[in-house]
């Protein structure tokens, strides 16, 4: 009975109470748009940051990571390849030689980062081969060609075929080797590191010319299986720090983004929690207005048996009413405002955030857990606004409410 | 002798304090027999209210002593109130008595919901009050549907289907034309007599007056004439 008395009485004044729902509907429907699109923004990022060079980890030697010091090759590479390639999860390795080089053309001098890769095993990974804008990608059969970012290629003016020498430290005494390459291809990643000091060229011919037969310095792997914030659900165990050798997760090998993903969810919950408590107090103030226009029906519902409990439980209900009403208004509109989005996006590629390039337009993305909460805390709101007014109900003497209409 | 239903001794009550006190009602007096049909009369301002408040436990007195049902009000909290008027006391106020957002027969079953009665029981309760107040077909209704009278005898029928052992009325002909107020005073007395319902109203009708069996009368609060018919 007092739910029914609680709904009936939600719909004394239809206005108001789609207003009100509306408002809480809306506040629901930006929380729920803000959210998914701010998981579809982490989402991207970590997918940019994961799908290029990085890789979702990677393996070094303990003390690589500090100076890129050339002798600091990975330990024990065949055994570790064995365990990396055992995982269940693991879906592509590439095994790199990096280093800090020099590059000459005729036109001059410039300080590249080189990367000794395997054409083949590297395409899988950071997909460099679709990034070629002129020429095209390293093969395994030649060995002295080189690709590089377009930038080094302006600031060098060069073009495809040009020979360019290759100067850097090798391990063994430190001194100075060259080799002589031919530009074969020129890409264009978006990221202004690479874009602008990246030099890759066969991972053999630069081994050879570091002096580094048969060793490297990183190995960059992608899994498979992973959570929708990118984290693998079945990592690779990391290696003993007896070993001399480190595994990195990319949530630890870019802690930044990692953080930034990370604040997304805090920012999310404080910005919930102010926009309700805002709505909320418009709600109170919807309640207590019908609060005072029905003192006198009050006051005959409480004189005639109501108990102050249930009276309060009555302003509760309908709380609970409009709660219902808001969460199915909001949801409906939500689904049209995220089909919307999801249909067209939101466009920030090209703009770099974090240290991580947009490559693609944003997409709202879901994340069920919160589909539920949300209504959960609009409701939450709902009710906590309705406290108050149940508490001056439960408070009211009925006989103050009668007064109130003067007969 | 009859039972007694109320039982008041000196009570007092005034509002306010100081140069602004009122005193509403002094040293009332009054016993309620089980079966009494007693018109409250007075000039206005006179206290008529002020005591059929007290008399259910809306409001408090001043001083002195009250007891309904052989029970003492003044000891009992709000919900014991509540709980109180619900199971011993109906009541019937001048105009506006329904739940606007109830049916009639939502509003007669209201009480009876609030005090658990198997559904089954409502029903048939429900249906033997309406037939009672001349309103059966009706209660589908609701109160914005029906007259000043019929609502005045909705009312009624709230306040009897708990089966109270008093009926208190404030003015419950006031916003009636006379022809419509005699037709309720009559329908409460016939549940006067063949229900043996005790009813305690006011009024400032000297047609409903002439209609009771016992005339309390106040004058500035004090009572100054008890007269049974
Ligand atoms: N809440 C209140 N605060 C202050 N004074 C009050 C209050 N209620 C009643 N009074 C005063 O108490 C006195 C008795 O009032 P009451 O309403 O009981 O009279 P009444 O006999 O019912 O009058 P009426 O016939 O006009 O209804 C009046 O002087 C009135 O002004
Ligand atoms: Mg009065």
């Amino acid at each position: 009975m007092l739910w029914k008395l609680a709904w009936r009485n939600l719909w004394r004044n239809r206005m108001r109470t789609w207003l009100s729902a509306l408002v809480i509907a809306i506040g629901l429907v930006a929380l729920i748009f803000l959210d998914t699109m701010m998981v579809g923004m982490n989402t991207n990022m970590v997918k940019n940051a994961t799908d290029s060079l990085m890789g979702h980890a990677q393996m070094h030697a303990l003390g690589f990571r500090d100076e890129h010091e050339v002798n600091l090759t990975i330990n024990n590479l065949d055994e570790s390849l064995v365990q990396l390639r055992e995982h269940p999860d693991l879906t592509f390795l590439s095994q790199r030689v990096l280093t800090q080089a020099m590059l000459s053309s005729s036109g001059g001098g410039e300080p590249v980062f080189t990367l000794g890769i395997d054409p083949a095993e590297e395409q899988l990974l950071s997909k460099f081969d679709e990034a070629i804008i002129e020429g095209e990608y390293l093969d395994s059969v030649s060995a002295n060609k080189m690709i590089l970012g377009w930038k080094v290629a302006e600031k060098l003016e060069l073009v495809l075929g040009d020979r360019l020498v290759l100067t850097a430290v090798d391990a063994e005494s430190s001194e100075m080797a060259q080799v002589l390459f031919r530009l074969s291809g020129i890409f264009k990643t978006g990221e202004e590191q690479m874009d602008g000091s990246m030099v890759l060229v066969p991972r053999q011919t630069l081994q050879k010319m570091l002096k580094l037969e048969g060793r490297i310095h990183q190995i960059a792997l992608r899994y498979k299986n992973l959570t929708q914030e990118g984290i693998p659900l079945r990592p690779l165990t990391k290696p003993a720090e007896s070993s001399g050798n480190e595994l990195l997760l990319w949530t630890e090998l870019m802690p930044s983004l990692y953080m930034i993903t990370q604040m997304t969810d805090l920012s999310m919950a404080i910005m919930g929690i102010i926009l309700f408590l805002i709505i909320a107090l418009g709600v109170t103030n919807t309640l207590l207005m019908g609060l005072y226009e029905r003192m006198f029906e009050f006051g005959i519902i409480k004189s005639i048996g109501t108990t102050p409990w249930q009276s309060a439980r009555l302003m509760l209900y309908e709380a609970v009413c409009l709660g219902f009403l808001s969460i199915v208004v909001g949801l409906i509109l939500a689904v049209f405002v995220i089909a919307i989005f999801a249909f067209y996006g939101i466009d920030y590629t090209g703009i770099e955030f974090s240290g991580v390039t947009f490559q693609e337009k944003i997409y709202p993305s879901f994340k069920w857990e919160r589909l539920v909460i949300y209504p959960f805390l609009s409701m939450g709101f709902t009710l906590l606004a309705a406290v108050y007014p149940a508490f001056k109900l439960w408070y009211m003497l009925p006989i103050e409410a009668l007064r109130k209409r003067k007969l | 002798m009859a039972e007694i239903v109320i039982k008041t001794k000196n009570l007092d009550k005034s509002f306010g304090s100081g140069e602004t006190e009122i005193h509403a009602l002094r040293d009332v007096n009054l016993e309620i027999m089980r079966g009494d049909f007693a018109a409250i009369v007075g000039p206005s301002g006179s206290g008529k209210t002020t005591l059929l408040n007290i008399l259910c436990g809306l409001d408090t007195v001043s001083s002195g002593e009250i007891q309904v049902s052989g029970r003492s009000l003044q000891s009992m909290s709000g919900s014991e109130l509540a709980k109180f008027r619900r199971e011993h006391i109906g009541l019937v106020f001048q105009a506006y008595n329904l739940i606007p957002v109830l049916t009639v027969l939502e509003n007669i079953e209201y009480v009876m919901l609030l005090q658990n009665v198997p559904s089954a029981e409502r029903k048939e309760r429900v249906r033997k009050f309406l037939t009672e107040v001349g309103l059966e077909g009706k209660e589908n209704r609701f109160p914005a549907e029906l007259s000043g009278g019929q609502q005045q005898r909705v009312a009624i029928a709230r306040a009897m289907v708990s089966h109270p052992d008093i009926i208190l009325a404030d003015e419950p002909t006031a916003n009636l034309d006379s022809a419509t107020g005699a037709q309720l005073l009559e329908m409460m007395r016939r549940f006067n007599e063949e229900l043996n319902m005790t009813f305690v109203f006011s009024t400032h009708d000297p047609q409903i007056m002439e209609r009771s069996k016992r005339m309390v009368t106040l004058t500035d609060g004090r009572i100054v004439s008890d007269e049974l018919k």
